[in-house]
């Protein structure tokens, strides 16, 4: 057993070093002969007859070397590093063939790796809670109104009585915490959550102690649980921190404890699923939060099933909860609940977009495959001729294949490996679009699985592309292709005929990908034309939180926004400046009832408070009656919108001078009806009410500048507002409302950025394809349009000829590729805004622009064609 | 190769063992000179079948070899068994002695008549 290993492993290095082992032999062997010949010379012979008698004696020096050299290394391992050695020469031999088909790899391997490696990261991957399966967020339906709203946590605390299948529920809220210790003010996102929030998903904190019951408590409730990264970034990682005091919303709280950084409860509120809560505080339910039976659905609830139950059996429980708090209020609505599981909460917005990236990026790498296919069959089909010699040299076709095969795979891997390193690049470039709003994001790297998998990819591509051409290389006739001599007619026309098929292929798979890009693309700007409601020019916007002892106070946060107000319009460039509490397109908010007195209809509505300048400074339209100002104080006033004011009274032209019961349970007059304004630039807009911001001044919300030029000069200015107005105050990005528009439009953005850089480099390969295959074809009928030539045929009709030839299998993939995408399109619906899948512009402009490209690619050759010199195509032969 | 070589080959391969073992370093003419002399020149072997044994020792760690001065002064490759060549050699001579003595016997037969 011992000797056998050993001796393998001699012959692996016997293959390895075998040229000097060879050298040495020759010399041991002559060596030999040497000292046989003068033997035989001492014995009497001649010298001349003395060597042949050696040589006798020795038998053949030949067949010894051979029988040494087949035992020394191991012949497979031999051919292999042969047909390696061969592939390598092949391809310096053609430098331009190896980098097209060595970047096209790379490129086509790279974006499968990357866009891979987000799936992976996003998809793929479990969360890192116990029973991950278990956790659900909750939101609760009003099925009459069609809409999922947050959670009031009176709801909550009933289903975590009352559901035997629910083991734990965690109400909470999000906020902006404004964190003075240690370093700048800086507002950064926290949540107020109740102690069993951490037991609920199973996770322990890194220092320190989770939350108490007790602390749920108005008093005892200034403690504090920082984020393990929060704590690293700004703390340094300090282990004392934990019992120390830190200033958050200008209070001092007591840090009780770290917690994982990956940790991140699923809150399933905010449109913006990638903010990251970095401060924990408990969640202090007031009485008068208690006691709101509806409404108030401004919190997130998390639960745990009891091991073995199920989400059916759990909702089922809850909405046997949920039909008693209509009632209860004596509300005709009916109220349901909904589950989403906390990996589809984080994943689920994300996932069509990704499969639909994952899917694109193969097809391109699909089509680099059949295209290198292609131009491999087209060098084999030169190469005809050589193979044939060598099987008639006894190659064996199992030798043969392999060969081709070691050659296509040498690509790959050359390919595979580039294509790593420019995913790697892409992966940084991707975690570091920080607008991008795709959850989990910072979780994403290159790590083991994800190179497992490009490793898989590149042997798969290699194999792909080089399957077809090594099987059609062992399977030629070599009698008949060293007869055919120069002119391979019939051989070529049954190549040609399956690259066409795969020029088809080609063709289909592009198509198909630019009738998905064209169709995100005009999804993406009828977004951007879409009427938002207002106008996005010239327009500076800050956040604002005001937070503290000091704007614990309704007065002091009423005379802060009064000042600041007037501060700001006295800025020199600026036409209008106003406040909201929720700009445009950043999401709904604040989703409460209206209603008529003395009706028991509840209305939801999207309401919002704002200052008197609000709607001049974002020229949102008034449509009837007018916007409140100064002289509304002390009154209750509201302005609805056109769709509020319909569902409050649905008859009526002009229902201004109406009065309703707004969402603070206060009687308004209607003084304006206003445009409608997008919460969310790819859904209709909700029913809204504004009112003034005296009426309930909020702690926090957005300014709004609208200036004569350039917004951004008047930043400097804003800024320094701001600063005088209170020094301590964090002062948040300032951004054009532009910018904010845009950045609800990233995610999209990147989708169709990518999707259509795919289906370009599909075309570009396609037409690589299309131009190779019709050289090829005419390279193949010199003979025929010399004669056509010689016979009289015009240049004119000899181009027609090539050209039809050329855009037939592009009219018959163009065919197959648009029914693939009427069939397939269906599945992305969900990306598309205004937009139908089978959008007959789309399919129209796709098909015109393979046309036209197609056909130019054939045109090149064609034209080559047809200025053909007759007698020398003729004499070619 | 065919078996009847491989049977040779196996042969050989003892032969070249008993030859190192018993003279110690031998280049490979050595060998085969000394194959021929114990047999009395009646085993007329081509020498160059020797080599691919040789090498098939050497790689199952029987023998070693380094490049050295022969009697005449030219450069030479010379062959020494190794303690695992000692081993394998005693275990295969009993073997052998024992094949041969029972073929030897089995062909010392007298043929019954009937």
């Amino acid at each position: 057993m011992i000797r056998t290993l050993r001796r393998a492993s001699n012959r692996l290095l016997g293959s390895l070093w075998g040229h000097r082992r060879a050298d040495d032999l020759t010399e041991e062997l002559e060596a030999h002969i040497r000292l046989l010949t003068e033997e035989h010379i001492r014995r009497g012979l001649p010298p001349e007859e003395a060597r042949r008698q050696a040589r006798v004696q020795f038998g053949s020096v030949e067949s010894t070397k051979e029988s040494c050299r087949d035992q020394r290394g191991l012949p497979a391992l031999d051919a292999i590093v042969q047909d390696l050695r061969y592939g390598f020469r092949g391809l310096r031999k053609n430098p331009g063939f190896a980098a097209v088909a060595i970047l096209s790899l790379a490129v086509g391997i790279g974006g499968n790796t990357a866009i891979f490696s987000l799936v992976n990261g996003v998809l793929l991957q479990p969360l890192a809670y116990k029973d991950p399966h278990r956790v659900f967020a909750v939101r609760e339906v009003y099925p009459r109104l069609g809409g999922q709203v947050p959670v009031n946590p009176v709801h909550a605390l009933a289903w975590a009585k009352e559901c035997p299948s629910v083991e734990q529920v965690a109400v909470m809220r999000g906020n902006r915490a404004d964190l003075t210790s240690g370093g700048e003010p800086v507002s950064i996102p926290g949540v107020d959550v109740p102690h069993n929030l951490f037991a609920l998903f199973g996770v322990e904190p890194i220092l320190g102690r989770a939350f108490l019951a007790d602390e749920e408590r108005e008093g005892t409730d200034r403690v504090v649980i920082l984020s393990e990264s929060l704590w690293r970034s700004r703390f340094n990682a300090d282990p004392s921190m934990v019992g120390k005091s830190i200033v958050i919303d200008r209070q001092n709280h007591q840090v009780i404890g770290i917690i994982p950084g990956w940790f991140q409860p699923s809150y399933g509120i905010s449109s913006a699923t990638n903010v990251r809560f970095e401060i924990f505080r408990p969640l202090v339910l007031g009485q008068q939060e208690r006691l709101r039976l509806t409404g108030n659905h401004n919190y997130a609830a998390d639960i745990r099933l009891r091991s073995g139950a199920t989400a059916a059996q759990a909702l089922a429980e809850i909405n046997v909860v949920q039909a008693r708090f209509p009632r209860l209020a004596g509300i005709d609505s009916e109220l349901k609940a909904s589950l989403i599981s906390a990996h589809e909460l984080v994943a689920g917005r994300a996932r069509l977009g990704l499969w639909m990236l994952a899917a694109a990026v193969g097809a391109v790498l699909l089509i680099v495959c059949i295209n290198l296919a292609n131009l491999l069959l087209s060098r084999i089909a030169s190469r005809s001729r050589e193979a044939a010699i060598r099987t008639a040299l006894g190659a064996s076709r199992g030798r043969q294949f392999r060969m081709v095969l070691t050659e296509s795979l040498l690509l790959a891997v050359t390919g595979g490996a580039l294509g790593i390193l420019f995913a790697a690049w892409l992966v940084q470039l991707l975690v570091a679009a920080t607008t991008l709003n795709i959850p989990r994001l910072d979780e994403i790297r290159l790590d083991s699985g994800v190179l497992g998998f490009s490793c898989f990819l590149t042997v798969l591509t290699g194999l792909v592309f080089g399957l077809l051409p090594a099987w059609r290389l062992s399977r030629g006739d070599p009698q008949e292709a060293l007869r055919a001599g120069s002119h391979t007619v019939t051989g070529g026309r049954r190549g040609l005929r399956l690259r066409e098929g795969l020029i088809s292929l080609e063709v289909g798979l592009s198509a198909a990908l630019l009738i998905f890009a064209g169709l995100l693309i005009s999804s993406l700007t009828r977004l951007l034309q879409v009427e938002k409601g207002f106008d996005a020019g010239n327009i500076l916007t800050v956040d604002l939180s005001l937070s503290g002892d000091l704007y614990a106070d309704e007065t002091n946060r009423e005379g802060f926004f009064e000042r600041l107000l007037a501060r700001v319009s006295a800025i020199p460039g600026v036409l209008a400046s106003g406040f909201v509490t929720q700009l445009p397109v950043r999401g709904q908010t604040w989703n409460d009832p209206i209603y008529l007195e003395g009706t028991d209809r509840r209305h939801t509505v999207d309401n919002r408070y704002a200052s008197p300048g609000y709607f001049r400074a974002m020229n949102i339209a008034m449509r009837q009656g007018r916007a409140f100002d100064e002289s509304d104080r002390g009154r209750g006033v509201a302005v609805l919108s056109e769709k509020a004011a319909k569902l409050l009274w649905p008859g009526e032209a002009n229902p201004v001078g109406r009065r309703f019961v707004g969402e603070d349970d206060k009687p308004k007059t209607l003084i304006g009806v206003i445009a409608e304004v997008r919460a969310v630039l790819h859904h209709d807009p909700p029913p809204m009410a504004y009112y003034p911001y005296w009426q309930r001044v909020p702690g926090g919300g957005a300014l709004v500048i609208r200036t004569a030029g350039n917004a951004y000069a008047a930043a400097g200015a804003l800024r320094a507002a701001l600063r005088s107005e209170d020094p301590q105050l964090p002062i948040r990005d300032v951004h054009t409302m532009e910018e904010v528009v845009d950045r609800s439009l990233a995610e999209r953005k990147f989708q169709s950025t990518l999707v259509m850089t795919f289906a370009a480099s599909a075309l570009l390969v396609a037409c690589l394809g299309i131009y190779g295959v019709v050289s090829y074809s005419v390279a193949c009928r010199r003979n025929e349009i010399g004669i056509r030539m010689a016979l009289g045929a015009q240049r004119a009709h000899l181009l027609g000829l090539v050209v039809r030839h050329g855009m037939a299998p592009v009219v018959l993939g163009l065919a197959a590729g648009v029914g693939v995408a009427l069939f397939l399109s269906r599945a992305i619906r969900g990306l598309l805004f205004g937009v139908q899948p089978t959008d007959p512009i789309t399919i129209a402009g796709v098909t015109v622009v393979l046309l036209v490209i197609g056909g130019l690619a054939c045109l090149i050759p064609a034209r080559r064609a047809a200025g053909t010199d007759a007698i020398a195509a003729l004499r070619f032969e | 190769m065919n078996a009847k070589a491989d049977v040779w080959q196996g042969t050989l391969a003892l032969m070249v063992l008993k030859t190192l073992y018993a003279m110690g370093p031998q280049h490979g003419y050595g060998i085969a000179r000394r194959i021929e002399q114990a047999s009395d020149n009646l085993l007329s072997i081509n020498h160059g079948t020797l080599y691919p044994v040789l090498l098939k020792l050497e790689q199952e760690g029987a023998i070693k070899s380094e490049w050295g001065v022969s009697e005449n002064n030219r450069r030479a490759k010379f062959y020494r068994i190794t303690k695992s060549g000692q081993k394998q050699l005693a275990l295969e001579v009993n073997p052998w002695g024992q094949a041969t003595e029972i073929v030897g016997r089995f062909l010392a037969l007298k043929g019954v008549k009937t």
